[in-house]
C-alpha cells in the first residue's frame, strides 16, 4: 500500500466525498472543547489537538434504541392488550475522523467486553463493522498523556483503518496518508502519492521525536490492587477530591457500562441503551436500599481495579502492555485532563503498587 | 433467550397472579408461543428479566422447578418503579421475558447429601425453586430440612404449601417469625437462633440459604459454630442488573459478574472474591 498525502486545505472537500458514502463524525470546536459532529459541507474538521471525548460513540453511540414496541388494544376486549416489538434499524456505514491512536486501541477493548466476554452483542457487532476510524498520529505527548505504559504509541496503528500523519513544515501543510486496512485503502484511493520529500519530513520527524519517560513497571498492579482493595481509608484518601461527576468515564474510549430504560410515548416507545458510569451512586443501588458500592471510595475503586486487576485477570492471555498484561486503558488521559478536581488515574496506580509493596515488601512487583 | 438479539425479551402472558404477602405478589406466566414454551429450558436457580414495556425491567428468580413446566412462576415484592407497575398487572396481560439467565444451584454435588434450606422473607423463592426440584427427586437426597423465618406470620410466602411440605413426612419444616399474632403456632425468634437451637449436623449436609443480608451474616456465623465448611454453603448474591448477559457491567464483584457467574455461590467461592457485597 502506497501512502497518499492529504492536503490540509483538501480536507473539506476529500471529507465531502467521504460522505457520500458514510455517515461522517468529524471533531469541531465548540467553546473550550472538541467535539464529534456530523459533518456538513460547511464545517472545517478541526485536527489539531485531540478532540476532548473519545471516538467511542461512533460503536457505542452514547443513547440507541434496542428495540421498539407496540401496545394494540384487543377491538373485542378493550382490556385486554398485545404488544409488538421490532428490533432497532441496523447502523448506517459510519466514518469517524479525526481520533487518537489511543482511541482507535480503545475498540480492541470495547470488543473484549462486547464480542469476546461471552454473549455478543450484536448491535455492537453490526456498528463495529460499519465504521471506519480515520485516526490522526500524535506528534508528541501531552502531559496528561500516557499511552505507552498501556502499549501505545504516537503513531500506533491499531484499530485504525487510516492513519494520518501531519507534515506541516516546509510549504504546503497536510497529512501522510496511510492506509491500515483494505477499507482504508479504498478512502484514499483518489488521493495523490504522497510525494517522496513529505515522506522523508516525517521519516526526519519520527526520528527526532523525543522517547517518553520510560513507563514504569506495572506488571505486579492487578494482585497489588486486590492486595489494598480492602484498605478502604487509602481509598477514601484516593478518592477524597472526587465528586462522582461521571466525565472521566463518559469521556473514557473503553468504558463501556451502559444503563437500560423505557421511553413511553402513549401507546408505544422504545427501550434504549445509554452510557452509564460506575461513578454514580444509583448505579449499584438495589431496590431493597442496599448499595454495594455506597460511598465515592468503592466507586473510584472500581473504575481503578476494573481499569488494571478486573480486565488483565479477566483476559491473562492478552499482554499489549510492555508489563505483559493487557490494561482497559490506552492511556489516553482524557479522564485527568477533564477531571474537575484533578483526579489523576496515574498517580492512584503508583500509589496502589507502593500500598501494596507497604504491606508486603516481599511479594510486591512495585514500580521502579 | 432470543438467539439473534439477548436484548429482545419473549413475550409471554400472565395467566395467574396470587398475593403471598402484603407486599409480595405470585405470577403465573407461559411464553405467548406454545413451541418456545414447550421448549423452554432451565436450571433451578436461574433467573429471568421481566419487562412491563414502557416502565422497564428487573431480575427475578424463576421460583417454580424444571420438573413443573406449566407456567414459569415468579414471586415479586413491591419496592421500585418496575415492581409497582408489576403489581398492578392482572391475568391476561402481556409481559416481556428474558430468560434462563445465570448459574444455577449445583443440585448435582447435592445428591445423596442432606439438605438445609434456611429462608427468610422473599428469599424464600429461589429455594422453593431447588426444593420443589429435589420433591420431585426426592429419591436422590438424604434428609431434607426447611428452617424458614418472617417478620411476622402474614410475611412468609407460600404459605400453603408451607403447610403441605410440613405434612409430608419426608421432610422437617421449622417456621419461626420475630412477630407472631395470636394465632401464631410456629417458633418465635430470628433464623440463625432457630438453626443453633436445632443443631444441624455438618456431616454429609449441604446448606442452602438465601434472606436478607442481616441474616445471611448471621447464619453464616452460626453454619460456621455448627461445623459446616465454606464448601457446604451455598447462597445466592443480589445485585441490581441490567442486561443480564455479562455486558452492562453493573453487578461486578472483582472480575465476577453475578449475572453470569451468579446469582448462586458457595460461601468459598465468595471468600474468594473482593469483599464488595
Amino acid at each position: 500500500m502506497v501512502d497518499r498525502f492529504l492536503k490540509d486545505s483538501d480536507l473539506a472537500v476529500v471529507t465531502a466525498a467521504w460522505a457520500r458514502d458514510f455517515r461522517v463524525l468529524a471533531p469541531v470546536r465548540e467553546g473550550a472543547a472538541i467535539v464529534y459532529r456530523l459533518f456538513s459541507e460547511d464545517m472545517h474538521p478541526f485536527l489539531l489537538r485531540p478532540p476532548t471525548s473519545s471516538a467511542k460513540e461512533a460503536i457505542l453511540p452514547q443513547t440507541e434504541n434496542l428495540f421498539t414496541y407496540k401496545y394494540r388494544k384487543d377491538q373485542t376486549d378493550l382490556t385486554r392488550t398485545e404488544v409488538f416489538l421490532a428490533e432497532a434499524l441496523p447502523p448506517e456505514p459510519t466514518l469517524i475522523l479525526g481520533p487518537r491512536p489511543c482511541d482507535a486501541r480503545g475498540r480492541h477493548l470495547l470488543d473484549r467486553v462486547f464480542l469476546e466476554r461471552g454473549v455478543v452483542d450484536p448491535q455492537y457487532k453490526a456498528h463495529r463493522a460499519a465504521t471506519l476510524f480515520v485516526t490522526v498520529a500524535c506528534t508528541s505527548m501531552q502531559n496528561t498523556c500516557f499511552c505507552h505504559w498501556t502499549g501505545g504509541a504516537l503513531d500506533d496503528e491499531s484499530g485504525s483503518d487510516v492513519l494520518l500523519h501531519p507534515v506541516t513544515i516546509g510549504g504546503v501543510g497536510g497529512y501522510v496518508a496511510h492506509a491500515v486496512t483494505p477499507a482504508g485503502e479504498k478512502l484514499l484511493a483518489n488521493l495523490p502519492e504522497a510525494p517522496a520529500e513529505k515522506l522523508a519530513e516525517l521519516a526526519a520527524r519520527r526520528a527526532a521525536t523525543p522517547e517518553p519517560e520510560p513507563a514504569p513497571d506495572l506488571a505486579g498492579i492487578a494482585d497489588a490492587f486486590l492486595a489494598v482493595f480492602d484498605d478502604l481509608d487509602f481509598w477514601t484518601d484516593q478518592s477524597a477530591r472526587c465528586l462522582s461527576c461521571g466525565v472521566c468515564t463518559y469521556l473514557c474510549p473503553t468504558c463501556s457500562c451502559f444503563n437500560i430504560t423505557d421511553e413511553n410515548h402513549g401507546m408505544s416507545g422504545r427501550r434504549l441503551r445509554t452510557w452509564d458510569t460506575c461513578m454514580s451512586a444509583l448505579y449499584t443501588l438495589e431496590g431493597s436500599g442496599h448499595n454495594p458500592r455506597i460511598s465515592r471510595a468503592h466507586r473510584l475503586r472500581n473504575r481503578v481495579g476494573h481499569k488494571f486487576s478486573y480486565h488483565p485477570r479477566e483476559f491473562p492471555e492478552a499482554a499489549t502492555a510492555p508489563s505483559g498484561c493487557e490494561f482497559s486503558c490506552t492511556g489516553c488521559g482524557r479522564c485527568i485532563k477533564s477531571c474537575p478536581v484533578a483526579v489523576d488515574i496515574r498517580q492512584i496506580v503508583l500509589d496502589v503498587l507502593a500500598k501494596a509493596a507497604e504491606k508486603a515488601p516481599d511479594k510486591a512487583g512495585g514500580a521502579k | 433467550m432470543n438467539a439473534n438479539n439477548p436484548y429482545i425479551p419473549e413475550l409471554a402472558t400472565i395467566i395467574e397472579t396470587f398475593d403471598e404477602t402484603p407486599d409480595v405478589k405470585t405470577f403465573r406466566v407461559v411464553l405467548q408461543d406454545p413451541a418456545k414454551m414447550a421448549a423452554f429450558r432451565f436450571e433451578p436457580g436461574q433467573v429471568a428479566q421481566l419487562s412491563v414495556f414502557g416502565t422497564g425491567e428487573s431480575t427475578f428468580v424463576i421460583c417454580s422447578p424444571p420438573t413443573r413446566m406449566e407456567y414459569l412462576q415468579f414471586s415479586v415484592m413491591r419496592v421500585g418503579e418496575l415492581t409497582h407497575r408489576l403489581h398492578t398487572l392482572k391475568q391476561g396481560d402481556p409481559i416481556g421475558l428474558r430468560a434462563p439467565l445465570g448459574n444455577h444451584f449445583p443440585y448435582q454435588d447435592m445428591q445423596g447429601k442432606d439438605i438445609v434450606f434456611i429462608g427468610g422473607g422473599l428469599g424464600m423463592a429461589p429455594l422453593r425453586t431447588l426444593l420443589l426440584f429435589m420433591l420431585d427427586n426426592r429419591a436422590d437426597y438424604g434428609n431434607i430440612t426447611l428452617i424458614y423465618g418472617g417478620r411476622t406470620p402474614e410475611h412468609l410466602c407460600f404459605k400453603d404449601e408451607l403447610k403441605q411440605w410440613a405434612e409430608r413426612g419426608d421432610m422437617r419444616v421449622e417456621l419461626t417469625v420475630d412477630n407472631p399474632d395470636a394465632a401464631w403456632q410456629g417458633r418465635t425468634g430470628v433464623v440463625p437462633a432457630v438453626l443453633t437451637e436445632l443443631a444441624v449436623r455438618p456431616e454429609n449436609a449441604v446448606a442452602v440459604t438465601c434472606g436478607p443480608p442481616i441474616m445471611i451474616r448471621f447464619t453464616l456465623e452460626a453454619l460456621g459454630k455448627l461445623g459446616f465448611k465454606d464448601e457446604q454453603i451455598v447462597t445466592t448474591l443480589e445485585r441490581r442488573m441490567k442486561c443480564g448477559v455479562g455486558l452492562c457491567g453493573r453487578c461486578n464483584i472483582g472480575e465476577k459478574f453475578v449475572c453470569v457467574d451468579g446469582p448462586v455461590f458457595t460461601q468459598a467461592q465468595l471468600k474468594g472474591l473482593p469483599q464488595e457485597f
